[in-house]
């Protein structure tokens, strides 16, 4: 019997804490406990020995701490040391002559993921590597991944571990008293991620004792299909004169733990201040309750870092405007890497109430792949709704998806064998739910039959990936009825098949209804609401729209789904009487005092009213920069104070969107005044300064490339070069990156003479500017505008 | 934990500027959504400690540095601390900075008021505590601070378990993130007299900050 075979079957147990019972025997506070595994073998040994004897199945390698970050500058490797580990137990498994498990242990790295932390997740990737493969060639039976607050962390570690080895994977996680991750991930959105991953076990450990936990477990074994693993402390740390220590003794712990077991659970074992006292009690009590009976829950969910989102008896909202098609302000965002343009569509869309974004930036001339990636990474930095990856490139499809930190959804296979053989074995791979387009080799049938006929072959395809109908998302596909009439109730017809006999979930690109007649938003509205009512569980729709959305939140009010109608009630009450104040008031404000007085959508209504009449160039000159002086004046005068700035700052930027926008109808593409290159320096990572003052550079007609943060020298001379630009503005907040900011400096006016720097940064003075040979030190945002104006002639 | 608003318009940079009804609205509606989203967390750990005139030792760690010294002088006892109000604010930062400058400084501005205020209540609890034991507070101080390198952060990260803990890491270079997150070190005293609190911006010795509170400006500035 293998591990995976007894998982599940029978109530399995680990041991307790390593950590604990090196400290009794002299770890010191801050040292390696794993470079033990070389130096103290036989102490190592004796504690799993103490261990197998205390009863316990399952013994965790001495391997916990082990990644290249902290090995470094050790004198040891990851791999030595993790071989060392599992020899060590497999020493001790055979010397007592117990039949047990080697569990490879495998901790977080103790950094921070992209998008907030430095670290890329293909490094966190590699940084999981050498332990997960020097584990499996010693003779680990499983990997266990542990004491984890960070899902992209655990991702990442879960597909090192699938990748290098075929150990089966048991993950536990650290809640904390609201039930969620460091990273806020509530156990929903864990749980929706690692069983797309096709962990075998998952669970939770350290943080607090069996009591706290137990508080925990009914509501995962609500949402988990997977076995449910339990390694809780003894108790809730003590610390008295700078030592831990923990209180909940062996009985105490194991009588709690029985009534775990007899609620449900399939592995227990101990985490921080557990002995082999308590794992002793632990076996002896429980050893003949039976492991909880694994079932099915039959939930369709996908998630984002924070949440899951269920396809359940309350419909969803697709938002569908991350999508270039038949949208060239878009089309140009992708053609310029703007993704800021496309960010801006995502957050709208939140705020309008959608709960899933579908992502599409496909263009023949760009690269998918490297923009799938961009985007996606970008995405999952600024809104933490779940995403539909929307792209018919396997290649695309499978970057987003490793890299997605959740669980996704996948847009989409369709009936054609070639389809399916390219996703199917991606979502069964990463996991996601899958929208299936109805259509096949024959193209699209022309009855409800044969779209409920390709339906079933789907679903019979996905359930040789074993992939069940739980995951699928099935799209009868919607046609216009400008083209044939009968369209919609073929579509409604196979729909309602689909959701109430064949019991899957259903879509559709809602929109498409009414292409080619006037007045659409009418019959998509109608078209909609039957769709929900005859059984569709999430509607792609542009959330934009208040008619659309309005349909929806009556209907959830209309279906019950809405309890007792207090989101329709949130949303619209109070809305009665106001006559859209917004856009009355914007017809009487001039587009100088919007931008004076921070109001970005009546500088926008503004400006477009004015290009109708005006040269573009006559409402830049003759307004917007005005205004911006006036504030800009102000704020160097002390009389206007930051925020009131960067709300002049970002009106004005949609005034500028108006005029880019009416350019671009026109067919011209907006001329700068020059370009100028950005960044935050090496090793420093606070960009709010140099972001305020992008988006003021680019108020007075800048063309800025942003680098970011954390760039090292080479990158902006390099940038510098190629575009030859004549200015690049560097930003450093702490003392310690001001070095990195004079080797920039230095390295530019080596390389690129002819370039000028200004820097900022809150630890910067004039004298310590000079010191470092700027040219220009602006103590804020608005001098560097001055500088660049001067500069530039402008 | 809250957003102190006073303190959040002083990072702001706020002089008593005339200010729009729709921007006091939207600095409370910021700050309230990052009271929401943050998760305070935090560690700390009491040991002896030893100060010589230019080296403190404590927890097994000794720190050269002769500012701290002069802090934490006379102190037999010392608190490490680590907190943070989590990422709510780092998200939130990113979110805006895409949407709308104006809330991305406030989320800025009302971070570092948030965090201040938490680890000003982790003190208090620490204060409390001290008291029954006849022990007094001496001003908190950070690595950053004067002469007490950055570098000491790695140490105080390993002895305190940062990143398991509570969640906070560090970059390369010594940063914290979540950024919105202190360490410091706190000197327990039992000569009440000398436990007065220094004004922090007082031992800084960027003279000509922006954000310098004026109690700690010298006449005439």
């Amino acid at each position: 019997m293998s591990f995976r075979d007894e998982l599940g079957k029978k109530l399995l147990f680990f041991d307790g804490a390593m950590g604990t019972m090196l400290q009794e025997r002299g770890l010191e506070s801050g040292e390696l406990p794993e470079i033990w595994n070389v130096t103290k073998e036989e102490q190592i040994l004796e504690i799993h020995s103490q261990y197998l004897a205390a009863g316990c199945d399952i013994i965790k390698a001495n391997t916990f701490g082990i990644n290249p970050f902290k090995m470094k500058g050790t004198g040891y490797t990851c791999e030595e040391l993790t071989k060392k580990g599992i020899e060590i137990v497999r020493r001790a498994i055979e010397e007592s002559g117990r039949k047990a498990y080697a569990a490879l242990d495998i901790g977080s790295l103790g950094k921070l993921l992209e998008p907030l932390g430095e670290l890329s997740f293909d490094d966190a990737y590699e940084a999981f590597k050498p332990m997960c493969i020097a584990g499996a060639q010693s003779g680990a039976d499983l990997c266990l991944i542990e004491t984890m607050n960070d899902t992209y962390e655990i991702k990442a570690a879960v597909l090192s571990a699938k990748e290098n080895t075929s150990l089966p994977i048991v993950v536990t996680m650290v809640f904390d008293e609201d039930g969620k991750l460091l990273t806020g991930a509530d156990m929903e959105a864990a749980v929706a991620m690692l069983e797309g991953l096709k962990v075998d076990a998952l669970g939770l450990n350290c943080g607090f004792g069996p009591d706290v936990m137990r508080k925990f477990l009914p509501r995962l074994r609500e949402v988990t299909s997977l076995p449910i693993v339990l390694n809780p402390n003894a108790g809730l740390p003590v610390v008295v004169d700078g030592k831990t220590s923990f209180h909940v003794g062996p009985e105490e712990f194991s009588s709690i733990m029985k009534e775990i077991a007899l609620e449900g659970v399939s592995v227990m074992g101990g985490c921080c201040g557990t002995t082999p006292a308590h794992i002793r009690a632990l076996v002896e009590t429980c050893r003949e309750i039976p492991a909880m009976k694994l079932t099915d829950k039959q939930r369709s969910v996908v998630s984002s870092y924070t949440h899951a989102v269920a396809l359940d008896e309350r419909p969803k909202i697709i938002g569908e405007r991350i999508n270039p098609t038949g949208k060239s302000r878009f089309k140009q965002a992708l053609r310029e890497h703007d993704l800021e343009y496309i960010y801006k569509e995502a957050l709208a869309q939140q705020d309008k109430g959608a709960h899933i974004l579908d992502v599409n930036v496909g263009l023949p001339e760009i690269d998918e792949v490297q923009m799938m990636r961009d985007v996606v990474t970008g995405l999952q930095g600024i809104t933490d709704l779940p995403l539909q990856i929307d792209t018919s490139d396997p290649v695309a499809m499978e970057t987003a998806m490793r890299l997605y930190n959740g669980k996704p959804l996948l847009n989409s296979v369709n009936g054609k064998q070639e389809s399916m053989d390219a996703v199917f074995p991606l979502a069964a791979k990463y996991g996601g739910m899958i929208v299936c387009l109805t259509l096949d080799e024959n193209g699209i049938p022309k009855t409800a039959k044969g779209r409920i006929e390709i339906a079933e072959r789907i679903i019979a395809e996905a359930a040789k990936y074993g992939i069940g109908k739980k995951d699928l998302l099935i799209d009868t596909l919607t046609m216009t009825i400008s083209t044939g009439q009968e369209n919609a109730k073929i579509t409604l017809d196979a729909l309602y098949h689909v959701r109430h006999v064949l019991g899957v979930h259903t879509t559709l690109g809602v929109s498409n209804i009414s292409f080619g007649l006037p007045k659409r938003e009418h019959v998509n509205t109608a078209f909609f609401t039957i769709a929900l009512s005859k059984g569709l569980s999430a509607g792609i729709i542009n959330p934009n729209s208040e008619a659309m959305m309005a349909a929806y939140h009556s209907y959830c009010a209309l279906n019950g789904s809405d309890s007792q109608c207090a989101d329709y009630v949130a949303i619209y009450a109070g809305q009665e009487g106001q006559a859209k104040p917004q856009t009355a008031q914007t017809g009487e404000i001039s587009l100088y005092d919007a931008v004076v007085r921070g109001l970005a959508e009546s500088a926008y209504q503004a400006a477009r009213k004015e290009l109708q009449t005006k040269e573009p160039l006559a409402v830049i000159d003759g307004e917007l920069i005005p205004a911006l002086d006036k504030v800009g004046q102000g704020f160097e005068k002390k009389t206007v104070f930051l925020p009131q700035l960067l709300m002049s700052a970002d009106a004005a930027k949609a005034g500028f969107d108006a005029i880019k926008e009416h350019l671009l109808a026109k067919g011209d593409t907006s001329a700068s005044k020059g370009t100028i290159v950005i960044a935050t320096v090496k090793g420093d990572i606070h960009d709010i300064g140099k972001n305020i003052v992008k988006v003021l550079l680019e108020n007075y007609g800048f063309q800025v490339i942003d680098l970011g943060k954390d760039v090292p020298p080479e990158l902006v001379v390099e940038t510098a070069k190629e575009h030859q630009v004549k200015l690049v503005g560097l930003s450093a907040l702490m003392t310690t990156t001001v070095a990195n900011m004079e080797e920039t400096i230095k390295l530019l006016k080596q390389e690129f003479p002819a370039c000028k720097v200004m820097v900022g940064g809150a630890v910067l003075t004039q004298t310590y500017a000079d010191m470092i040979g700027a040219d220009f030190y602006s103590k804020d945002a608005m001098g560097s505008v001055r500088y660049a104006n001067e500069l530039f002639g402008g | 934990m809250k957003a102190d608003r006073k303190e959040t318009l002083r990072y702001l940079g706020y002089h008593g500027q005339e200010m729009e009804e729709q921007t006091m609205q939207m600095i409370e509606e910021v700050a309230a959504e990052l009271e929401h989203s943050s998760m305070p967390k935090s560690i700390y750990r009491e040991y002896g400690c030893e100060v010589t005139k230019e080296t403190v030792t404590l927890g097994g760690l000794e720190i050269k540095s002769r500012n701290l010294a002069v802090n934490l002088k006379g102190c037999e006892r010392a608190v490490l601390l680590a907190a943070t109000i989590g990422r709510g604010a780092d998200f939130m930062v990113k979110k805006y900075s895409v949407s709308n400058m104006a809330k991305a400084a406030v989320v800025q501005a009302a971070g570092a008021a948030c965090i201040e205020s938490y680890v000003d209540e982790i003190e208090e609890m620490i204060r409390v505590d001290a008291k029954k034991r006849g022990l007094y507070l001496r001003p908190r101080f950070s690595p950053g601070y004067g002469d007490f390198a950055l570098d000491y952060q790695r140490d105080i990260f390993q002895i305190l378990e940062c990143s398991k803990r509570i969640g906070v890491t560090l970059t390369e270079g010594n940063l914290m993130m979540p950024s919105k997150s202190v360490t410091a070190v706190i000197g327990l005293t039992t000569k009440e007299r000398e436990s007065c609190q220094m004004e922090k911006c007082s031992l800084c010795v960027k003279t000509d900050c922006e954000f310098r509170t004026h109690s700690s400006k010298k006449k005439g500035e």
